[in-house]
């Protein structure tokens, strides 16, 4: 009896313990990414500058006009504002350091010590999420406020639906990079599947060209894709073109998209591991 | 003649590593592709909602980009160093380029050699093409000597911009992610800069000119005399940041030299 | 004439300095703390060509530092270099043209395509005539046993076999000076002696000037006729192998089978008068330590003539052992001779 209390006992320390481990990997990622400053310097700039250019481009395109698929143009404005600022926190490399692990035979490491490998990565796409959201994404976000007319949302609603989006975003975003970078376990050199990936993620999310904007096809295929979890649905909540109990709806979106994105990274880490165990590599 | 010889020598052996692996080279070459045809999707859809771009129509727009795709693509063939941070800084491999008797930033640039990238070359003469029929643009005797001309000065424009950009890894011992970002901001010189406010067509023409890879030489041949200047003033911007670029790399390999890694 | 010269060669470092934790981290992000630190301190050497001289030291005494200034990677902090007639961060073009290089850690070939391509494309970059070349590449490949080889991609090689295919990259062009940095390691040892004997036979066909680092002693003993010992970047030995042996061996130790029990008194009793030490390994075995002055004969003879004896061994020290406890004790000298010394620094205070 009190031996069996003491296994357990025992059991949860460990759990624990690997639980704290894998908060360390957020806190040195957060380090790591501190240490990069030329990165940060420029980070900053050329993301108000991406801002700004598309601000530009979209008063061009309003010329004067004042509603583009149901965005009037201070909506657009804060779109765009908001949809940058929310890809600095998403925005990760998992793909490629994952890509580059398998590649260079240094994941059949990962794979024997006694962590999961892809919520390892998933724990240092956080730290660098956390460090450019408090980094870059509050900093450049002020930025935007006084340099473009961008309104901020009033109701508090928004505000928490957005950033519990913008967590979702980050899952989902990190998931579809997970799933590029496991594939250059089947695929010689997935370099091209990367760039894809990248191009498809920056126009399919809605970043470049809200989804409602595209031709009616176009955005009813995107519609049950998932890229649109990304940025289309954060970015609406926070334009307040979505209120209410249309925030549980598309909080809903993203959480189906999460739960269903596991089951391919499910099944590519056992085939992975397979592959690396059975086959050597 | 004896750096002709290498480049041939380099690309010998580019074609037979990639006939090693002939699946990624159709991938790259359609992921090349996609990406054009994202771009061109934006394009799209921004007709769909105005007539025009800051007193440009569509097939201008297009022109634009058709021209803007030639430079990028002889640029992306012959200056490719994406991972030179990573694989010559982190790695060691700039030891072994400096005990070679040629000049170091002509070794790594033909170790990276990237074919494919002209595709996209070709594809932008088509579109040119098709978009200068459209609009009943004239073909003269100096379109095709210009289109050289400002074909390659875009192209030292990037090489410069992107190696004095990769230099920056001789000073920063961390990798740096200055590129992919620079990548999103090249795009912004296929559009009608005077779209833009003051502060970012002063940063587009003399600071970072990606509106001379672009927008500027591409007016001179749809008669926009607006920018005519600006688009004859393509070749010294190009010997300019040229030269800045190699000035910086040069610069950079000496400090590597002092500090080592 | 002297293939390399070194006149106090010195190589500084700017260390960035990472503070601790988070704090540390955000200070860091605004202002950058710097150490300096020096790998090479002042040092000076002449390698005579066709030597083939061993450069060893601790990891980080400052041998690979030492090497990149050598072949022109690193420019000096200050201090004189010249090889084979050349400044090498100066004309580094022309220079380069002179020396071969090999990294054994990484690799000078192209990893997806045959050995004979990246052979070729070295002889366009080298300027190799056609003709040069044939007749170059037909000997290395012959003495190196490599025609097999030459049509596979190098990531399917061996490490003994990319090492060879290495070598051949780094002398195809018939460099005068030949830098070689961890050419052994990993490798089992009939590769490491293969490898030894060609770069013996390289040196004494062509009068290649070989100058190695290497932390196998083996490498060595077999191949230097001249040791540079480095540690914390000054120099703590600079001369032949053999009197290096002779001034850190503090002596030799014999070892005796006996045919009958031999007891360690009577041992004592027949050296009675030599400053030896016995020590007894069972009844029918013992050995002796004899000091570097007294002759081993002179022990033997008193030995031989008494006891039943149905082996000897003459065990000298090895160079990794001596090479260990020189960097111990920091310095070439020998022990005594230090501590000699130090006595008369401490003299010398106090006067």
């Amino acid at each position: 009896m009190s031996k069996s209390l003491e296994a357990g006992g025992s059991q949860e320390n460990g759990k624990l313990l690997l639980l704290g481990a894998y908060f360390d990997f957020i806190r040195i990622r957060f380090l790591t990414m501190l240490a990069y400053r030329v990165n940060y310097y420029s980070g900053i700039l050329i993301y108000t500058l991406n801002i700004g250019v598309n601000y530009f481009t979209w008063k061009a395109i309003y010329g004067g006009g004042e509603s583009l698929g149901g965005f009037t143009s201070a909506q657009m404005t804060t779109y765009v504002a908001v949809s940058w600022m929310a890809r600095a926190f998403y925005f990760n490399n998992l793909d490629r350091e994952i890509s580059s692990d398998i590649r260079d035979g240094s994941i059949a490491i990962q794979f024997i010590r006694p962590y999961n490998y892809v919520l390892v990565k998933m724990m240092q796409g956080l730290g660098e999420g956390l460090f450019r959201f408090l980094m870059l994404m509050i900093p450049g976000m002020v930025v935007a406020v006084l340099l473009f007319p961008v309104e901020l949302p009033t109701d508090p609603a928004a505000w928490i639906g957005f950033l519990v989006m913008l967590f979702f975003s980050f899952l989902i975003s990190s998931q579809i990079n997970v799933i590029t970078g496991l594939s250059a376990f089947f695929v010689e050199n997935n370099e091209g599947v990367m760039r894809m990936k990248r191009v498809i993620v920056d126009l399919f999310s809605g970043l470049i060209v809200p989804i409602s904007l595209f031709p009616g096809w176009l955005s009813s295929v995107l519609d049950v894709l998932p890229f649109q979890a990304i940025t289309y649905l954060p970015g609406s909540v926070f334009t307040g073109r979505v209120q209410g109990v249309g925030i549980w709806n598309v909080l809903g979106i993203q959480v189906f998209w999460f739960l269903v994105l596991l089951i391919p990274i499910v099944w590519l880490y056992y085939a992975a591991r397979k592959r690396l165990f059975v086959q050597g590599g | 003649m004896y750096h002709l010889g290498l480049l041939w020598e380099y690309l010998k052996n580019y074609m037979k590593t990639r006939l090693t692996y002939r699946a990624d080279f159709w991938v790259e070459v359609i992921s090349d592709l996609l990406f054009q045809a994202t771009n061109f999707i934006f394009i799209m859809v921004i007709f769909m909602h105005t007539e025009s771009l800051g007193g440009w129509n569509q097939n201008e727009v297009v022109f634009v980009y058709g021209f803007f795709m030639v430079p990028f693509g002889v640029f992306s063939c012959f200056v490719n160093m994406w991972n030179f941070s990573e694989r010559y800084i982190v790695k060691g491999e700039m030891d072994r380029v400096l005990t070679r008797p040629a000049h170091n930033l002509f070794q790594i640039l033909l170790e990276n050699v990237d074919p494919p990238s002209l595709i996209g070359s070709f594809i932008g003469l088509v579109i040119m093409a098709i978009s200068g029929a459209n609009l009943g643009l004239p073909f003269e005797w100096w379109t095709i000597p210009v289109l050289l001309l400002l074909t390659l000065s875009a192209v030292a424009i990037y090489t410069g911009i992107y190696t004095a950009l990769t230099s920056l890894s001789f000073y920063s011992d961390a990798p740096t992610g200055i590129l992919p970002l620079m990548y999103n901001i090249q795009n912004y010189g296929r559009y009608p800069v005077t779209i833009y406010n003051r502060a970012i067509q002063v940063l587009l023409t003399w600071i970072i000119p990606f509106a001379f890879v672009g927008i500027y030489p591409a007016a001179l041949f749809l008669q926009r005399d607006e920018m005519r200047g600006m688009a004859i003033l393509t070749p010294v911007v190009g010997a300019v940041f040229l030269s800045i670029g190699l000035l910086c790399w040069n610069y950079g390999v000496k400090r590597y030299k002092g500090a080592g890694s | 004439m002297n293939a390399i010269e070194v006149q106090d060669l010195r190589k500084t470092f700017k260390v960035q300095k990472n503070r601790e934790g988070l704090k540390g981290a955000f200070a860091d992000l605004f202002k950058r703390q710097y150490s300096e630190v020096t790998a090479v301190k002042d040092i000076s050497f002449k390698i005579p060509e066709g030597e083939i001289c061993g450069y060893i030291g601790e990891n980080g005494a400052g041998k690979s530092t030492t090497i990149k200034m050598l072949t022109g990677i690193l420019v000096p902090t200050s201090g004189q270099v010249s090889v084979g007639g050349f400044v090498p961060y100066m004309e580094r073009e022309k220079f380069v043209q002179n020396i071969g290089v090999v990294f054994g850690q990484r690799s000078q070939l192209w990893w997806d395509i045959g050995v004979i391509e990246s052979f070729q494309l070295l002889r366009k970059v080298y300027r190799v005539s056609e003709h040069d070349f044939k007749k170059r590449l037909d000997e290395l490949v012959e003495r190196l046993e490599l025609q097999e080889l030459l049509n596979r991609p190098v990531r399917k090689l061996s490490l003994g076999q990319r090492m060879r295919c290495e070598l051949v990259a780094a002398l195809l062009h018939n460099p005068s000076i030949l830098f070689l940095d961890e050419p052994t390691i990993g490798l089992d040892i009939v590769v490491k002696s293969e490898i030894r004997d060609f770069l013996k036979d390289t040196n004494r066909e062509h009068g290649t000037t070989i100058l190695l680092t290497t932390h196998d002693l083996q490498d060595i003993e077999a191949l230097c006729s001249r040791v540079i010992m480095l540690d914390d970047g000054r120099i703590i030995y600079d001369g032949g192998l053999e009197e290096l042996k002779q001034r850190w061996g503090t002596g030799r130790e014999v070892q005796f089978q006996f045919g009958a029990a031999t007891r360690l008194a009577q041992l004592v009793q027949w050296t009675e008068g030599m400053p030896v030490t016995w020590t007894a390994e069972n009844d029918l075995g013992a050995k002796v330590w004899i000091p570097l002055e007294l002759n081993v004969s002179d022990v033997l003879a008193r030995v031989v003539g008494a006891a039943d004896i149905t082996d000897i061994k003459i065990i000298e020290t090895n160079t990794d052992e001596i090479v260990r406890s020189i960097y111990q004790s920091g310095s070439a000298d020998k022990p005594e001779d230090k501590i000699a010394a130090l006595q008369e620094e401490k003299e010398a205070a106090h006067v």
